[in-house]
């Protein structure tokens, strides 16, 4: 099992994940490596049923296996000798392999020991999954426009504010948008502290009513940011 | 007519009709995923039934299929012109509300919520991203289910016979090594704990896995033991070494009616497999094993949903959602605040009165003595509908009681739940003949909020049962006499909800659901469940869209849990 192998074929392994030269080898070599490292790191012999006829490829790496573990039955020195023979002719150095394996942190074997299951275990990442009732969220609404001052509030834009604000020299801060709202209005209610810090250096006015009557510390209060809240009352 | 539009035409059926042959020579395994992408075409088209399927002969055609594809991927949303023209002109076709709204874009929004995008872009495998286990073809394409493209049915009945109890299968199915089986007693509340576990980690998420159902233990009990259960259909996989619970797939009997066919079969559901062990193949063995343990009590017919899409839905129904607690659901991104308004406006649109307008006219919570009267109203309100579920007076106390939470049922009840109530059941009593004319139901299913440093569980509550007298008046429909009932009857729900510190109340285009939700400001929802039958065969209901002459939601009548 895994814990037995040895630096050199982890290193070989590693190697290969990554190596281009791979895609030049025929699929027997390949097909061999995957016999060979397959009866290292988990067991001699396939530890399924032969997949059908259909299925070629499945079929294939199942019969590669199984072969290794004929060819090498118990001895798994001379599986690896084997392994690491073809990884050399395919560029594997293993102080090359070494430095590889520094740049290449989060590749790893195919399978991990995973300690929660007790189960030694192929990679793979998924997310919930089942059968039964579904869950469902709001669907968003239509995209905003985002070059507008109230746009860079919303989506919490700092540099693009910043460039719209010196290229419109012009610019009313807290001229209520169509909405109702100032950019600091919006910034406030979004919870986009660098925007209300840009603004309020800006000059924009903390008093100025929305088109509820409501000033930005209270939307801040409202939609519940702290930070923010904190800030317009110092 | 241009070039372009006319190699579209040509070419239109084709890759809705080929698919089921690519799927019986297609069967490469797990190394290829590109024809699993496609299948689904032609199951999430109920319109598609009606191309011609006499066109079984052609193989070799997944190649030319796939390059039309490719060639048609030109629009953002990833959704084929041909495959939006095929629908509209289908939907045109069939006349009547749902031509009058179909254009263009109500159907690839349609067709995006049904997830059908990504199936075509290759992302996800016939039931969405990542869950090929569940929705493996090549497994549901040798089960009893109507497969894709094989048309409307000419009558409703079983695809398979029922065996003879000496023709079922003895021995459980064989699982990979490691694993072994575990028939669960959840009156044990050590296993029902594991249970809860189970799920609580590794169940159904979103699509963007913001949340993820945590169904409480209370609620597990309450759903997995319906009079007349069986333990042996609560079926859970161990890992042998160590006894870690690690799968999981559950059924209950109920009587059902499909149109004029009134049958037992099971209700399947909490179907969930390890988050680490999706690659195990582990949900057909337990789908087969479920099977098994049903057939041995003679149950041949089941009933299932999924948020996922596989051979072949009865019906799609999509969720809706009366948003309630404003601030939270934004923060926690559940709902995108348009740029046009503030949380403070929003919240204003969406506030909820106090006080439940019935109370002065007999609302009050569900008791004992109601049972007889609400499961008489409830078997009447339901014969309304194409699939409805059959209770007992024992199922109807189960459902509607027996899930009310430990503590004093009072008049002020309804302002807030009690210790570990799954179920909230509410009867409006005529004060002069004390005649039970109205009755609702809601559920609470909360969520894990995952990506959110504030919250970390979204109280949901979701729409169960309802009835009311006021469809049985002349010009029920007609006069909206049904429609204004149910807005004051479940304006009470949401208000009930309210109170009892629900943040959102979730309902299906089901039942009579439709009529009331837009007014009640029910707003849509991106998630769809697609209702199964297992063994029976039967035309499409209407679930999110209306069919025939039978309107929007009125074809399904089963709420699931």
């Amino acid at each position: 099992m895994s814990q037995n192998l040895s630096p050199e074929f982890r290193e070989a392994a590693q190697y290969l994940t990554n190596a281009t030269s791979l895609s030049g080898v025929s699929n027997a070599t390949k097909l061999e490596l995957y016999g060979l490292y397959k009866f290292l790191t988990v067991s001699p012999s396939p530890n399924t049923s032969r997949p059908s006829l259909f299925d070629f490829t499945g079929r294939a790496k199942w019969d590669a296996w199984d072969n290794a573990c004929k060819t090498y039955g118990e001895s798994n020195n001379r599986a690896e000798a084997r392994y690491l023979e073809i990884a050399r002719s395919l560029g594997w150095t293993p102080s090359e392999a070494s430095e590889q394996l520094l740049n290449r942190q989060q590749d790893g074997p195919e399978t991990l020991w995973d300690e929660e299951l007790g189960l030694e275990l192929e990679r793979e990442t998924q997310g919930g999954g089942g059968m039964g009732n579904a869950v469902s969220v709001m669907t968003g609404s239509e995209t905003e426009n985002r070059s507008t001052l109230g746009g860079f509030a919303i989506s919490g834009d700092v540099a693009g504010l910043k460039n719209f604000i010196r290229t419109h020299t012009s610019t009313n801060l807290n001229e209520l948008n169509e909405d109702g709202y100032t950019p600091l209005h919006l910034a406030c209610d979004r919870g986009n502290l660098a925007i209300v810090h840009l603004l309020l250096s800006e000059g924009a006015d903390k008093e100025v009513k929305d088109a509820d009557d409501m000033t930005p510390v209270e939307l801040a209060r409202f939609a519940g940011h702290q930070e923010i809240v904190q800030l317009l009352e110092s | 007519m241009s070039a372009i539009q006319k190699s579209k035409e040509k070419e239109t059926a084709e890759p809705v009709e080929q698919q089921p042959e690519d799927d019986v020579q297609d069967s490469s395994g797990s190394d290829d995923s590109g024809s699993e992408a496609e299948l689904p075409l032609t199951a999430t088209l109920p319109e598609a039934s009606t191309a011609p399927t006499a066109s079984k002969k052609k193989k070799k055609k997944r190649s030319k299929a796939a390059k039309a594809l490719t060639a048609l991927r030109g629009h953002k949303d990833g959704i084929p012109q041909e495959l939006v023209n095929v629908v509209l002109e289908k939907v045109r076709e069939q006349g009547g509300q749902a031509a009058a709204e179909a254009n263009e874009q109500t159907i690839r929004l349609a067709l995006e919520q049904m997830k059908i995008k990504d199936v075509i872009q290759g992302k996800a495998g016939i039931g969405g991203k990542g869950k090929k286990d569940m929705g493996d073809h090549k497994f549901w394409g040798a089960q009893p289910v109507p497969q894709p493209g094989e048309g409307p049915p000419l009558g409703d009945g079983y695809i398979e016979a029922s065996k003879p109890s000496e023709e079922v299968r003895q021995d459980p199915y064989p699982l990979p090594k490691d694993f072994e089986w575990s028939v669960l007693d959840l009156n044990d509340a050590a296993q029902l704990r594991e249970l809860y576990e189970l799920l609580c980690a590794n169940y159904v998420e979103d699509d963007n896995a913001s949340f993820r159902f945590q169904y409480s233990a209370e609620f597990l009990s309450w759903a997995l033991k319906p009079p007349g259960y069986h333990q042996e259909w609560h079926v859970g996989v161990r890992v042998a070494s160590n006894k870690k619970l690690v799968a999981f797939i559950s059924a209950i009997p109920i009587t059902i009616r499909v149109r004029d066919h009134l049958f037992h079969a099971s209700e399947v559901n909490f179907l969930c497999v390890h988050k680490k062990l999706r690659s195990k193949r582990l949900a057909p063995v337990l789908i087969k094993e479920i099977t098994r343990q049903c057939h041995l009590k003679g149950i041949f017919q089941a009933l299932y949903t999924a948020g996922l899409l596989l051979p072949t839905p009865v019906s799609t129904t999509q969720y809706y959602h009366r948003c309630i607690n404003i601030p939270k659901l934004v923060a926690v991104k559940f709902f995108p605040i348009p740029a046009s308004m503030t949380v403070a406006r929003l919240a204003r649109l969406y506030k909820v009165p106090e006080r439940p307008h019935l109370l002065d006219s007999g609302l009050r919570e569900m008791e004992e003595r109601d049972v007889s009267q609400v499961g008489e109203l409830f078997a009447r309100y339901m014969r309304r509908f194409g699939m409805v579920p059959v209770f007992s007076l024992d199922e109807v106390r189960h459902h509607f009681l027996s899930g009310m939470g430990e503590g004093p049922r009072d008049k002020d009840s309804w302002k807030s739940p009690r210790e570990g109530q799954v179920v909230f059941t509410y009867v409006v009593e005529n004060p002069q003949t004390h005649k039970i004319t109205d009755f609702f139901s809601f559920y609470s299913l909360p969520s894990t909020i995952m990506n959110s440093d504030k919250h970390s569980l979204l109280n949901a509550a979701y729409l169960y049962y309802y009835a009311t007298d006021a469809a049985f008046e002349e010009g029920a429909d007609e006069k909206d006499l049904l429609k204004k009932r149910l807005e004051e009857l479940l304006g009470d729900a949401v208000i009930i909800a309210s109170a009892s510190g629900f943040d959102v109340l979730n309902g299906l285009t089901l039942m009579d659901n439709v009529l009331f939700m837009k007014d009640l400001k029910f707003g849509t929802g991106d998630g769809v469940l697609n209702y199964y039958l297992y063994n029976w065969r039967t035309a499409p209901l209407a679930g999110m869209s209306p069919i025939d002459d039978v309107p929007a939601g009125r074809g399904v009548g089963v709420v699931m849990l």
